[in-house]
């Protein structure tokens, strides 16, 4: 019965192909025929490229005369380098027509739309980059909606080489006649070119994990791997990053920005002039942003390929402009902000990433700081949904999702860092966003045991960075590949301790640490309760004497080792919380004599990304003295200072508002109501005044102990 | 702390450059880089941004790859325990392909999961157990072939021990610290703890750590302190009219 079945739909497959493709039909009549092939060979050679122009005429012919006149006038924004009108045209209009036409399909083939840029009086060059241009939005289209087939991948590679190659390495104009490369006359809106280095990396990205799976690949893709091992090679990758960056110059360019800050506001240059001085190509802004966003670039790449430090270390002249003057208090380098472009996107990814480096270097703190900065700029963010260039709810999505993203690894870092640290206090906000959003793993994470290292899989795996095998398997030997495609399993080793697959990898050696603290909130939450106790005594209450109770007499020996075991657990377990309250950070505790600009808060940035200092990050202090401990807590007294002045200020705002707004004008009625406005105005102002007065009074801190604090505690010492 | 660990003092300019600069991604630079390591294994040196520049050089050339220069980093890398650069190392062990052109069998397969146990249980500060293990049977190989060529690394396990002690006790049982160093005869455990400069009682029983910022504890009540800045807007009001 199945038979026929199959028969038909084979069929009918080759019907549909026959229909779609003449050309393909062609080419295998003549492979059947060869005898006719040999005869029309030389004709064929001829009608190939007319049969192809045909084709396109024909494809031309089909699109929407909105999509061609919004081609043409796309090319002549970018031959005219009108930004305003590009930003639109990119933004805007490229997505609504995409939404409207090409939503399931691809856009029409850069081959397909080339003769409608003739009419534009464009050069050939012109014309051709053009094209590039195009064809980088077509392939991300086909990223983005549609499933990118091996052509697809090898082709957008060949794309973003030659859209480079032509930044870089495009000679000067044409009465110039030295080879000397020199910067290309171009404009783009900074989303664009955000874009297009995010793409990038993700297209590598896409690449080297579809690369990895050996098995799913046809024998067509096997030959085309063998043969293309150069394509998406992370050389290549970086080489581009690179080159960017060396050739912008955005390093030296941030370098002497800063020299010009510190000599003062007096006769400062401008950033502009600043860019002039260094080099033709920093002084183009298109140079300067993709400089900076390579940076960025090279700081995702690094992390997608498990270097944590190489990447924190890139960004050793950017990072202090990006995250040492957002959040935290220090404004430092406020005004030359706006030197460098900020893109949402770019803000929330970079602090993603960096704050993932942080994590898996161990420095929660300063990976929860780098989370609270960017997830409050998110949150800003969304209550003004309608952020400008962010209309595309694609592009919006995308920022949230990589926010949620964050907000995990914020809930990870708040339970790795001890309970009761200062740096779970850090914003009280954003953990109850977070508690709202993953509260249950929350939850489970804090508990300690197997069923907090599942929730930190659980976790890491949902917001981690998609790792990279920075190396193609190999395709280019068919014995390897044959051997790989012949293993039953591959050896991902679920067994040992180091498996290689890289998120795997990465994932063991997070919870390994992550699994050597969990003991430890246990322990804490005992030394909460004394000022001092003995080591035997803390052993008993962790409940690790282990002795069985049958045998009474036999065992009294045994049991005296096992207490002796116990206790020298727990004192090596003490080590380890030790040891886990202490943590390096970027921001150092009230130590402003060095000159830098030290926040409100007391509390001062040193250096670069990798730099820091031991900081103790618990409040919960103790030393054994031999076999005794001895307990310290810090206690926060509690603070009214901020709500005191957050309400004088809202109170005198209300305020101004009533003395600011005009009396009331009131039509008919106005015997009930005419006493209102009268009784109204110095009523609030009376109140407003008793407020700050209030304010004012108990703004002075007195002397508090909080609740909790110091003085409460018993010394149980048995 | 941290600054000598990002650039140590003892890191001379050219490895300086190859660290910081875009030639670490140079294969022919391997070499030098190498003999790097085999310095900081004579002399007691340790820098691990160059031994991680190493391991990214083998990342993306597969066919540079060095088992005992692997192994050689990570053993070095153990000394610095609490530190994450163990585990900075093993993130940059990327797939292999088994058929790699080696004239031996590849000895780190093997050896990884035995490292990687004697860096945990040096994290967890479980230091007799360590000893245990590292002195077993099953370990000859590593200490035959590998710790014995590593000047001091035995040491350089103890210094992790100090460290951890150090913060931790303000006085610590004799018996106790020489389990922790593995230093079994009182004379040696005695010449240790005097070149440390740390004290003993007088019945030779106890040894007094001198005080650190670790190990110095204070019951603090921290008060909030208001800085002139956030007031500006409320003095500001009581100054109009």
């Amino acid at each position: 019965m199945s038979r026929p079945t199959l028969w038909s739909t084979a069929d009918l497959d080759e019907d549909l192909a026959d229909a779609v493709d003449a050309e393909l039909s062609l080419y295998a009549q003549q492979g059947q025929n060869p005898a006719i092939y040999d005869q029309l060979g030389a004709q064929i050679e001829q009608l190939e490229p007319l049969l192809a122009i045909q084709q396109h005429m024909a494809a031309l012919a089909a699109v929407p005369d909105v999509v061609k006149s919004f081609i043409v006038s796309f090319h002549q924004a970018i031959l005219k380098r009108d930004l305003p009108s590009i930003t639109i045209f990119y933004t805007t209009t490229f997505p609504k027509l995409t939404d409207r036409f090409y939503s399931r399909t691809e856009w029409p083939e850069p081959e397909t739309i080339a003769p409608l840029l003739s009419s534009n009086e464009a050069t050939e060059d012109q014309i051709h980059i053009f094209l590039v241009l195009y064809r980088d939005l077509y392939y991300r289209h086909v990223y983005s909606r549609l499933h990118p087939n091996i052509d697809d991948r090898f082709h957008s590679y060949e794309n973003s080489c030659e859209l480079f190659n032509y930044l870089l390495n495009s000679p000067s104009s044409a009465d110039d006649q030295s080879d000397e490369p020199a910067p290309v006359d171009l404009v783009l809106p900074e989303q664009w070119l955000w874009d297009i280095i995010d793409e990038f990396i993700y297209q590598f990205q896409v690449f080297c994990s579809w690369r990895s799976k050996v098995k799913s690949k046809t024998d067509d893709e096997l030959m085309m791997l063998a043969d293309g091992t150069g394509v998406w090679s992370s050389y290549s990758v970086l080489n581009v990053l690179y080159s960017l960056i060396q050739k912008s110059k955005i390093n030296e360019f941030i370098v002497a920005l800063k020299e010009e800050q510190e000599q003062g506001r007096e006769g400062a240059r401008s950033a502009e002039e600043v860019a002039k001085s260094i080099s033709p190509y920093t002084a183009l802004p298109l140079y300067r942003t993709l400089g900076y966003f390579s940076v960025l670039g090279l700081l995702r790449v690094h992390v997608l390929l498990g270097d944590f430090t190489l990447a924190l270390k890139v960004m050793d002249q950017v990072g202090e402009f990006l995250l040492g003057g957002s959040g935290f208090g220090a404004k430092a380098n406020k005004s030359s902000f706006t030197a460098l472009p900020t893109l949402p996107a770019t803000h929330i990814s970079t602090h993603y990433y960096v704050g993932f480096c942080y994590m898996m270097l161990r420095r929660y703190p300063d990976a929860i700081r780098t989370f609270v900065t960017v997830l409050n700029f998110f949150q800003r963010m969304q209550r003004m949904r309608n952020y400008s260039g962010y209309e595309r709810k694609d592009q919006y999505d995308q920022i949230a999702k990589t926010a949620d993203r964050t907000l995990a690894l914020y809930a990870m870092c708040h339970s790795l860092v001890l309970p009761g640290s200062p740096f779970t206090r850090l914003d009280d906000n954003i953990t109850s966003t977070a508690k709202e959003r993953y509260g249950d793993q929350m939850g489970r994470m804090s508990k300690g045991g197997s069923d907090a290292l599942a929730a930190f899989e659980e976790l890491f795996l949902y917001a981690c960075p998609k790792f990279i095998n920075a190396n193609s398997p190999p395709y280019d030997d068919p014995d390897a590949i044959a051997l790989l495609l012949t293993a039953d399993q591959p050896e991902s080793g679920e067994g040992s301790p180091i498996p290689t697959e890289p998120t795997q990898r990465h994932l063991r050696l997070f919870l390994a640490s992550a699994g050597a603290q969990s003991p430890l909130s246990t322990l804490r939450s005992f030394l909460h309760l004394y000022t001092s106790l003995t080591t035997e005594k803390l052993s008993s209450f962790l409940d690790l004497v282990k002795v069985s109770e049958s045998d009474q007499e036999a065992v009294e020996e045994a049991e005296e080792e096992a207490v002796e075991e116990a206790e020298e657990e727990a004192i090596q377990e003490m080590m380890v919380l030790k040891q886990n309250s202490r943590s390096l950070s970027r921001i150092a505790q009230g130590r402003s004599e060095k000159g830098n600009d030290a926040s409100p808060a007391g509390l001062t940035v040193i250096g670069t990304l990798l730099e820091g200092e031991m900081i103790s990050t618990s409040d919960l202090n103790f030393v054994i003295d031999d076999n005794t401990i001895h307990i310290a807590e810090s206690t926060v007294g509690r603070r009214y200072a901020g709500w005191f002045i957050k309400n004088t200020e809202r109170s005198q705002r209300v305020l101004d508002e009533i003395r600011g707004s005009p009396l009331p004008v009131f039509k008919g009625k106005v015997g009930q109501k005419q006493g209102a406005p009268g009784t109204v105005a110095p009523g609030a102002e009376s109140v407003a005044i008793n407020d700050s007065a209030e304010a004012t009074q108990k703004k002075a801190p007195t002397k508090t102990v909080a609740w909790g604090g110091a003085g409460t505690r018993t010394t149980l010492d048995a | 702390m941290s600054a000598s660990w990002i650039s140590p003092p003892t890191r001379t300019e050219l490895i300086e450059n190859l660290v910081s600069g875009v030639d670490r991604y140079n294969p022919s630079n391997v070499g030098i880089l190498e003999d790097y390591l085999y310095h900081q294994i004579r002399s007691q040196e340790y820098d691990c941004l160059a031994n991680l520049a190493i391991l990214k050089l083998y990342q993306f050339n597969a066919d540079l790859y060095n088992p005992d220069v692997v192994i050689n980093i990570l053993i070095k890398a153990l000394g610095a325990s609490p530190l994450p650069d163990f585990n900075l190392c093993i993130s940059l062990l990327d797939e292999r392909s088994p058929n790699a052109s080696l004239d031996e069998p590849d000895p780190l397969p093997a050896l990884l999961p035995v490292l990687h146990g004697l860096h945990h249980l040096l994290y967890r500060c479980r230091f007799p157990a360590f000893w245990r293990a590292y002195r077993s049977d099953q370990l000859e190989s590593l200490r035959d072939n590998y710790t014995v060529e590593c000047a001091g690394f035995e040491d350089s396990i103890r210094e992790v021990v100090i460290r951890a002690v150090k913060s931790t006790f303000t006085r610590i049982g004799t018996d106790r610290l020489g389990l922790y160093l593995d230093l079994d005869s009182p004379e040696e455990l005695q010449a240790y703890i005097d070149k440390l400069g740390w004290t003993f009682n007088s019945e030779g029983t106890v040894v007094s750590i001198p005080p650190n910022p670790d190990n110095q504890i204070e019951a603090v009540v921290v008060q909030e302190s208001i800085k002139l800045p956030q007031l500006t807007k409320v003095i500001s009001q009581a100054a109009r009219p």
